[in-house]
């Protein structure tokens, strides 16, 4: 240890690289530019609060929401949207997961294919699929079945297929060796091992499906959202307001209940 | 089950139709009319939808940052982080769609709507992402700048800022790749984007030119997903990570989603 | 928060040959007056501590783990609250004491971890001049513009400790000797008038650990800094120690020379027989990098 201060030994100080200069100022100037193309208006920030057309939202007519024809039931309709999507969704997910990791896979093109395919998939924003299935099976909770059942396959193979590929691979290998065929070495190799994840991973999807069918409906693929998109096309946004409040608590009933139950399966 | 299905109005030959006709129309949508889409300015459209996922982006990321901080429990008291982390929970609860039903009667229609709906409901996420960011650091530094005599400011900036940054900012990108999903949705109903573009063709049932604007939307989006996956894993090792090779194979994974092991 | 520059501390450093007496301290730096320190969740750490320490002297603490070693030290700056007693730390009395004086008290003490505690993912000098944030404005250090003479006081508290080529290092990339000199050089840059050390080569190699030890040792002698050490092993202890405490069960069990220490003096404060690795040349002493750094 030196205890006689030396200047000759420090070190410079370090230059800002100017490549990190260069990403910052280009990120910067991008940012001003899609600001523009946007329409930043900062105002808009404070005219939300004085607009007038807060009015339209208040008060919220109660007897009109709480009238089962026009709330209750498309609720109803929603939650056999998310149900059936969900079952049908998380089903087709299984193989495809299976598939999709090389833990799992029956062969190399399997894990190609499904790889690939399913990148695109998730590529799709998932309202599109809705707007797709709605013009190809026509409005309704059909159509709406069908476009989060794609939806929910997306969101499930992306979940499920990260636990396959984390799973102990010891059993799976037993069951091979033990010269079990593919599917059956699935069954008992690491069906076991990762089904409480699998029903887990469910429940998240079956929340998720709630709350985007709510969405759907906005373009017309059925539930409650087509409800809320009527109303609000006849500017009745108090009762929109209303609905509002009605979904807010239900969803969030329905993720209590589901983190509760997931918490319980891990 | 049962009882789902029999509420769908699922007659048999609704059943079976259904894959019929959606084969048809998929017939109909190759191949796709890039030109004619091209024409009306749908590329255009395309990166409004990546300027308004990236402006609602940013949005999300400053408006959140501090926020997240004081919804920390090793950081802020109880008395402000239970309201901030309710707020997170509620604008969470609300999907951008809805949020910009709400804002369209106010900004009135275009991509401003979208933006504002984007950035408010990322602020959501991208809280409570931060803050469990934050909840996870290693307190050791924290210690140390009290043990010198700075304050709470100084400890953020300077033990808990450092640790967490790189976290929160791969974030940040990670939730521009699902805005920009999202704000393709948006045009759907007017708020600016892509969407609209793709309705409008489905609507007159033009097939070919609904796929070619598919094919660009997907084809944006994963680019951008391929691209961000780069940065991010970047921005977590915290410099460069090999050759040209590795990094180009590296790429190619994350655009197709295969890994080769 | 003032930005005012504190005084140094006493111009003349103490001067220790070999054959001078021990500097006999007349001023008394610390003062403990019946501290006791009760965890909530019940558990006493402290009990009834009297202790007067002074100006200049190189302190080492013992004891088995949960004796009450961290705590001692840490209620001098205040990180732990005494339940009772007073604490008088230059002049200052900490215990029940506010926010700002606190700042002021921490400022004047330096404190070492056993897991140095630094921002692994920013620079060494970054982590140096986190000891200068309480005369810093804390506009100017969020920041990150330290003004010309702070980053000097933390170019030379690194030169003092031997590692200023690598000032613009991320810390995460040392080794532990190197960071816990970091650790030490943070401390330094505060211009301390007392230095605690919690466990300080717990973590490190026994050439690591003699290092960091005879740093911490001319430190006090040429700087006069008062020093206390938390250690866990008893051969460092004997051989770098002036003044030995030993405490047992938050009790204080010993307090004197280290020339007056025995093997029966380690049995009381331990409670049993000296094993192996209680010494840091037998026992498994963690490694962390072969080079000393």
């Amino acid at each position: 240890m030196t205890p006689t201060p030396g200047q000759s030994t420090r070190p410079e100080r370090p230059r800002l690289r100017a490549r990190t200069v260069g990403i910052a100022a280009a990120l910067m100037a991008f940012s001003v530019f899609a600001a523009r193309e946007v329409g930043f208006d900062p105002s808009t920030f404070w005219e939300v609060w004085s607009n007038p057309l807060w009015e339209k939202f208040w008060p919220i007519p109660w007897d009109w929401v709480f009238d089962s024809g026009n709330v209750l039931q498309p609720f109803v309709e929603t939650f056999q949207i998310a149900t059936i999507s969900t079952i049908l969704g998380c089903g087709l997910a299984l193989p495809v997961s299976f598939a999709m990791s090389s833990l799992t896979t029956p062969n190399r093109p399997t894990y190609l294919v499904s790889r690939a395919v399913m990148n695109v998939v998730r590529a799709v924003p998932d309202l599109f699929w809705a707007k797709l299935m709605v013009t190809a099976i026509g409005i309704g909770a059909f159509a709406g079945a069908w476009a989060l059942t794609i939806f929910s396959l997306a969101v499930m193979v992306k979940l499920f297929s990260e636990t396959v590929d984390g799973a102990d691979p010891g059993p799976l290998e037993a069951a091979r060796a033990a010269g079990g065929r593919h599917a059956p070495s699935l069954r008992t190799g690491i069906l076991p091992t990762v089904f409480p994840d699998y029903v887990a991973h469910a429940l998240y999807v079956f929340e998720l499906n709630v709350r985007a069918s709510v969405v759907l409906g906005l373009v017309g693929a059925g539930g409650i959202g087509r409800v809320l998109e009527a109303q609000r096309q006849f500017f009745r946004f108090d009762r929109v307001l209303g609905m509002l409040v009605i979904i807010f608590v239900v969803v969030w009933v329905i993720e209590q209940v589901s983190v509760s139950l997931r918490k319980r399966l891990i | 089950m049962v009882w789902s299905i029999s509420g769908l109005d699922v007659t048999l030959d609704r059943l079976l139709g259904a894959p019929s006709d959606a084969w048809a129309i998929l017939r109909q949508m190759i191949p796709p009319a890039f030109a004619r889409v091209a024409a009306r300015g749908a590329v255009g459209k395309v990166f409004e939808s990546v300027y308004i996922a990236w402006i609602g982006t940013v949005i999300g990321a400053l408006l959140s940052l501090p926020l997240a901080f004081m919804a920390a429990h090793n950081v802020a008291p109880i008395w402000i982080r239970v309201p901030i982390r309710q707020l997170f929970n509620a604008i969470r609860a609300v999907p951008e769609l809805i949020l910009a039903v709400i804002l369209i009667p106010i900004t009135g229609l275009g991509p401003w709507a979208g933006t504002l709906a984007i950035g408010i409901h990322s602020i959501g996420t991208l809280g409570k992402w931060a803050t469990e960011s934050i909840e996870s650091i290693d307190s050791g530094p924290i210690e140390a700048v009290e043990s010198t005599g700075g304050r709470w400011v100084s400890s953020m900036r300077w033990a808990v800022f450092p640790q967490v940054m790189s976290t929160i900012s791969s974030y940040w990108l990670f939730r521009f790749e699902i805005n920009v999903r999202a704000s393709a949705v948006l045009g759907m109903i007017g708020a600016g984007g892509v969407g609209s573009e793709l309705v409008s063709h489905l609507v007159f049932r033009d097939f070919p030119a609904a796929s070619a604007v598919l094919a660009l939307t997907v084809g944006v989006v994963l680019t951008i997903d391929t691209v961000s996956a780069a940065v991010r894993r970047r921005i977590i090792t915290g410099g460069v990570g090999g050759d040209d090779s590795s990094r180009s194979a590296e790429a190619l994974s994350d655009l197709t989603g295969i890994n080769h092991r | 928060m003032s930005s005012a520059r504190r005084p140094a501390p006493s111009e003349s450093p103490k001067q220790a040959d070999e054959g001078e007496p021990y500097p006999d301290p007349d001023t008394p730096v610390i003062r403990l007056e019946d501290v006791s320190v009760t965890y909530p969740g019940g558990v006493e750490a402290l009990r009834g501590i009297d202790l007067t320490i002074g100006d200049g002297e190189f302190v080492v603490i013992v004891g088995l783990s949960g004796a009450g070693k961290s705590t001692l030290l840490r209620v001098l700056n205040g990180l732990v609250p005494a339940t009772s007693g007073s604490v008088v730390v230059d002049g200052t009395e900490v215990v029940g004491a506010s926010a700002a004086t606190l700042r002021q008290v921490r400022s004047r003490i330096g404190m070492i971890f056993q897991t140095f505690n630094l921002v692994n993912r920013t620079s060494v000098l970054n982590n140096v001049l986190m000891g200068r944030l309480s005369v810093v404005p804390a506009w100017r250090s969020t920041l990150g513009l330290w003004p010309a003479e702070d980053r000097e006081a933390a170019m030379a508290a690194l030169e003092r400790v031997g590692i200023v080529d690598k000032a613009y290092v991320r810390a995460s990339n040392l080794s532990g000797g190197q960071q816990q000199r970091v650790g030490i050089a943070r401390a330094l840059a505060q211009e301390p008038g007392l230095m605690l050390a919690d466990e300080p080569v717990a973590a490190l190699d026994p050439v690591t650990s003699r290092q960091v030890m005879g740093d911490l040792q001319k430190i006090n002698r040429e700087l006069g800094i008062t020093t206390l050490v938390n250690l866990h092993f008893l051969d460092l202890a004997k051989e770098y120690g002036r003044r030995l405490i030993g405490l047992r069960d938050g009790e204080m069990i010993f307090d004197g020379d280290i020339a007056d220490v025995d093997d029966d003096t380690f049995r009381d404060i331990y409670g049993r027989s000296i094993t192996d690795e209680d010494l840091l040349a037998m026992g498994d002493s963690p490694t962390d990098g072969s080079e000393g750094g």
